[in-house]
């Protein structure tokens, strides 16, 4: 088996959620000598891109994006210790989590699967996160973006209050700011000042690739 | 003409109206209600008179029921105030919430679904929460004000219980073995509802938030969400009681399956169109003024919206979903004053 047949197989594989068969594959690139970090980024990376097409044109929905997720990561389980670091790019840093107040995560875990399966470096606060926190995720890891979602529009406000306190220390421009959620519209999020608003998590990740210049 | 009017509607209780409208009987005006459960009005400031938690006293549950009425003007009585009232029992953590927030899980139960399935027996009436609402429905009970019990759905149920991400996982992964889950939290639910109906509810109003079309997509919710509902609208309908299910966000690519259910009335999103909706649908409609709007939006707009949900056909007027409970009481009356001012 080639090369290109062989990331083909994975790409498809990975859409079709046979998680078996992309492990054996992945096995068998390096038996081939087949860089990491092209399987990475010509096989598991474009297969989940895949992923989100079929989901943003609603053929596929959660359930199946998050099948494909674990898909691509038991492949990357097999690969990724034989990564050339060098050759991989920095990865865009991002700090998320659910405003202090509201529970509801299941939007920002779907947000953060599909930006780990983009190659993005994330870290997730999780759920009922402080707003103070955010900011020192941020400042501690050096992020590009920090991601803000609520569900309830009794927290929504808390966005707010997140980006004012960066702008009262002077540290707003270091980092975008992405917001999303139920109730959060463009217009809200223009009024907070925030950089970017998304309606879905596959919308996230394209729009956030092409503020940082990956597109 | 306007005594007429004003005689006609006097003729009629909250109950006899509501009721009416649920069996397609012409009425003067359509209701304007707040069923409870996820979708309720007992917000912070109509609470303030309440001194325990309403959430698991029984007194202060009954007090709030009657204060959302009396203070808001909705024409109903609902029982609970949140969702997490039937996964309580099997073992999630719940935060049991106070004036300023809803109960809500804070931690999942990580059992497997086998053990939690063999390790956990549900009674409706011996279980904190659902027995609290019960008795709440049975202090309730009248002859003019509509008392509802609210359920929530089995699948929301089940991903208040387990990790939400991990059982959608399971639709594809082990869809017998979720089905088996959805199952065993149905029939206590059902019993619930059973219970409740036996306390004198006179609706049944479900509410099951993590069953979209959006997150499911319409298979998945034809093959896991659809069957259990019908069962349920069958079992309630033996009672003579009507329902009224809400489907949370965009519904377009399922209203055609909700028409199998049974049910009585749909209530929707805000985002749905209700025009398309009642195109569809051969059930009852119930919605769907913005909840953002009630919570910030001002008086004058809020009544037009209103106006606009009342013009698209809308057979019963309420909000579109779960409010905030920072909502203001001067807003919600504007609403409830607006229909019940007549078109």
């Amino acid at each position: 088996m080639n090369k290109e047949t062989i990331l083909k197989e994975i790409r498809e594989s990975l859409v079709e959620m046979e998680e078996e068969k992309v492990v054996e594959l992945c096995e068998k690139t390096l038996e081939l000598n087949i860089p990491a970090y092209e399987t990475i980024t010509e096989g598991l990376i474009p297969g989940m891109d895949e992923v989100s097409r079929l989901y943003e044109e609603e053929e596929y929905f959660l359930p199946e994006v998050l099948v494909c997720s674990d898909v691509m990561n038991a492949g990357l389980d097999i690969v990724k210790p034989h990564l050339d670091k060098s050759s991989m790019q920095e990865p865009i840093k991002v700090v998320m989590g659910v405003v202090e107040g509201d529970t509801h995560d299941i939007g920002k875990n779907l947000v953060r699967i599909m930006m780990e399966a983009s190659g993005m470096e994330v870290h997730d606060l999780g759920r009922d996160v402080p707003l103070e926190r955010f900011i020192e995720k941020a400042e501690e890891v050096n992020a590009d973006l920090i991601g803000m979602s609520t569900l309830m529009t009794t927290t929504m406000d808390g966005m707010k209050t997140v980006i004012d306190r960066l702008s009262e220390r002077n540290i707003r421009n270091k980092y975008k700011i992405l917001v999303g959620g139920g109730p959060i519209s463009q217009n809200f999020a223009d009024r907070i000042g925030a950089d970017l608003y998304t309606k879905d998590a596959s919308e996230a990740v394209r729009r956030v690739k092409e503020i940082f210049g990956r597109a | 003409m306007v005594p007429t009017i004003m005689q006609k509607r006097s003729n009629l209780t909250e109950k006899e109206r509501l009721l009416k409208v649920l069996k397609g009987e012409a009425v003067d005006r359509p209701p304007v209600i707040c069923p409870g459960g996820m979708m309720n009005a007992s917000v912070t400031e109509v609470l303030k008179d309440i001194e325990e938690n309403h959430n698991i006293d029984l007194d202060a549950m009954t007090a709030a029921a009657k204060a959302v009425r009396e203070i808001t003007g909705f024409e109903n009585y609902g029982v609970p105030f949140d969702m997490t009232v039937e996964s309580e029992p099997l073992g999630a953590k719940i935060d049991l919430g106070d004036k300023f927030i809803e109960p809500r899980v804070t931690e999942y139960n990580n059992k497997s679904i086998e053990d939690i399935i063999q390790n956990y027996k549900v009674n409706p009436r011996d279980s904190h929460r659902m027995g609290i609402t019960i008795q709440a429905v049975e202090k309730l009970k009248n002859d003019e004000i509509p008392v509802i019990g609210n359920i929530t759905g089995h699948i929301s149920t089940a991903t208040s219980i387990i990790d939400p991400l991990y059982a959608l996982k399971m639709l594809r992964k082990d869809p017998d073995k979720i089905y088996r889950f959805f199952q065993f939290i149905h029939d206590y639910s059902k019993e619930y509802a059973v219970e409740m109906i036996r306390a004198g509810a006179d609706i049944i109003a479900i509410s099951d938030p993590t069953a979209t079309g959006e997150i499911l997509g319409a298979k998945n919710f034809e093959r896991f969400a659809i069957p259990f509902y019908k069962d349920m609208i069958a079992t309630i309908h033996q009672f003579h009681v009507p329902v009224i299910i809400h489907i949370c966000g965009n519904a377009n690519t399922i209203i055609d399956s909700l028409n199998d259910t049974g049910v009585d009335a749909v209530s929707f999103d805000s985002m749905v169109n209700m025009r398309f909706a009642k195109s569809k649908l051969t059930t009852r409609l119930m919605g769907n003024v913005n909840t953002q709007l009630l919570h910030t939006g001002e008086q004058g707009k809020i009544e037009s919206i209103t106006k606009n949900c009342m013009d698209s056909g809308v057979d019963i007027v309420s909000p579109a979903c779960g409010l905030s409970m920072a909502t203001s009481v001067k807003n919600l009356r504007a609403m409830t004053e607006f229909v019940k001012r007549g078109i």
